[in-house]
């Protein structure tokens, strides 16, 4: 008998492989492991996104971008950057930035901590709607580096002797968390969404 | 049990985890998920072909992106062009080393290693040697594909523009037409590369001998 939920994908070559719940297994084709012991993967997902949302606590508020003009250094941060772009009338990149830099990785910690509480908890829930999420999750992840990549083209154009643009901590503070997140995207796995059905 | 011939005849969606038993196609036939709408999987005989030509010319298109102005801006006389090369001298001058890094990774080095991966493997495959190779060049570009930030970059870039356009008059460089070029290049290997084709040719051609490793 075929059933769905016997059957899991490789991540890495996409062949369909028998499922043995509760234990590790390798791709019969590429030999690529598919699961973690799920306590493994379950630790380490929380790992990344615990270090992710720490680091998102300097990245919004240390300066992502500092300009100095004629000796005289104004900072500004993610979200004082945005309002800045709101009052000056810049509304379609102020609401890019914001829907990158700000929704996103909020997006982003809410549907990972979600995923893991309520694979953990067994919160009913449809399968199809988990591994959606996850999807999306694992899509959007890499679109928040817009606002240092951004900041990093500004810095190279704005580079005058009178007047200069260059990223601040925020920016290295920025681009790690979003580094954190996509591991801990990467390191969550489907399986624990599996095991309920 | 299935033997693994048999399993080869399912295929799971990736968006929905749901299990398909896979149909025979004609050529230039595409199959969606029954339950998301997914491209899951379709028929291509001369994918290979074609997508080592698309690589080919994709490969030139970005080593003229990276090494030529991308754009330049005057800003009341003044004159500042953005360069991959100008990009990190500036990052190196402001020490913002985790940064140029990064940017170094997901903008340079991994969009060249993506492309040329695809390259050397589907070209072993066509003269079917060095399988081994080929299956370590299969697993790592499954890991590229999340970490590179080219498209990304380039959208930064547009901001950036409607960012100056008040203040300077802005001048796309020849770079900026590579890089719309190398996306667009991009965008059709992707959708033209099918992983688990060449997966299965990839067995087909070197049967069990390189397994064991
Ligand atoms: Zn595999
Ligand atoms: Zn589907």
């Amino acid at each position: 008998m075929i059933k769905s939920s016997n059957f899991v994908r490789c991540h890495t070559c996409e062949a369909v492989n028998y499922e043995y719940h509760g234990k590790g297994i390798f791709c019969r084709r590429c030999h690529s492991r598919i699961h973690q012991s799920r306590n493994i993967s379950y630790h380490k997902t929380w790992a990344f996104l615990i270090t992710a949302i720490i680091l998102y606590i300097p990245a919004n508020l240390y300066p992502i971008l500092i300009t100095k003009k004629f000796g005289v250094q104004t900072e500004s941060t993610i979200l004082g950057g945005i309002i800045h772009l709101w009052e000056v009338g810049s509304y379609p990149i102020a609401i890019i930035i914001l829907v990158a830099s700000v929704f996103v990785p909020l997006l982003k910690f809410i549907f990972i901590t979600y995923l893991l509480i309520s694979t953990k908890y067994n919160v009913k829930s449809s399968r199809i709607d988990k591994h959606k999420l996850f999807y999306i999750t694992e899509a959007i992840g890499p679109w928040s580096m817009i606002d240092v990549f951004v900041v990093i083209i500004l810095s190279v154009l704005i580079h005058f002797s009178g007047v200069q643009v260059f990223p601040g901590t925020g920016a290295t503070s920025f681009a790690l968390m979003v580094f954190f997140t996509m591991l801990s995207a990467l390191s969550f796995d489907t399986k624990l969404i599996k095991k309920e059905s | 049990m299935l033997t693994d011939k048999e399993l080869d005849n399912f295929i799971i969606c990736k968006k929905c985890d749901t299990l398909h038993r896979k149909i025979p196609l004609h050529q230039g036939g595409k199959a969606l998920c029954s339950k998301c709408n997914t491209l899951i999987y379709h028929r291509d005989d001369k994918m290979i072909e074609k997508t080592l030509a698309l690589v080919i010319t994709t490969i030139i298109s970005l080593m003229v992106a990276f090494n030529f102005t991308i754009i330049s801006i005057n800003i009341n006389g003044l004159e500042q062009s953005l360069s991959l090369l100008s990009l990190f001298s500036v990052l190196l001058e402001h020490q913002q080393y985790v940064v140029g890094v990064m940017f170094l990774f997901l903008i340079v080095l991994f969009p060249l290693m993506m492309l040329s991966s695809i390259f050397f493997a589907l070209f072993f495959i066509t003269i079917k040697r060095y399988g081994y190779t080929v299956r370590r060049l299969l697993i790592l570009l499954s890991h590229l594909k999340h970490w590179n930030m080219l498209d990304i970059f380039f959208i930064s870039l547009l901001v950036a523009m409607v960012k100056l356009f008040d203040y300077a008059k802005i001048e796309l460089g020849i770079a900026f037409i590579a890089f719309i070029l190398t996306l667009g290049l991009e965008l059709t290997i992707t959708k033209n590369i099918n992983f688990d084709e060449l997966w299965r040719k990839y067995e087909n051609t070197y049967g069990d001998n390189y397994d064991k490793e």
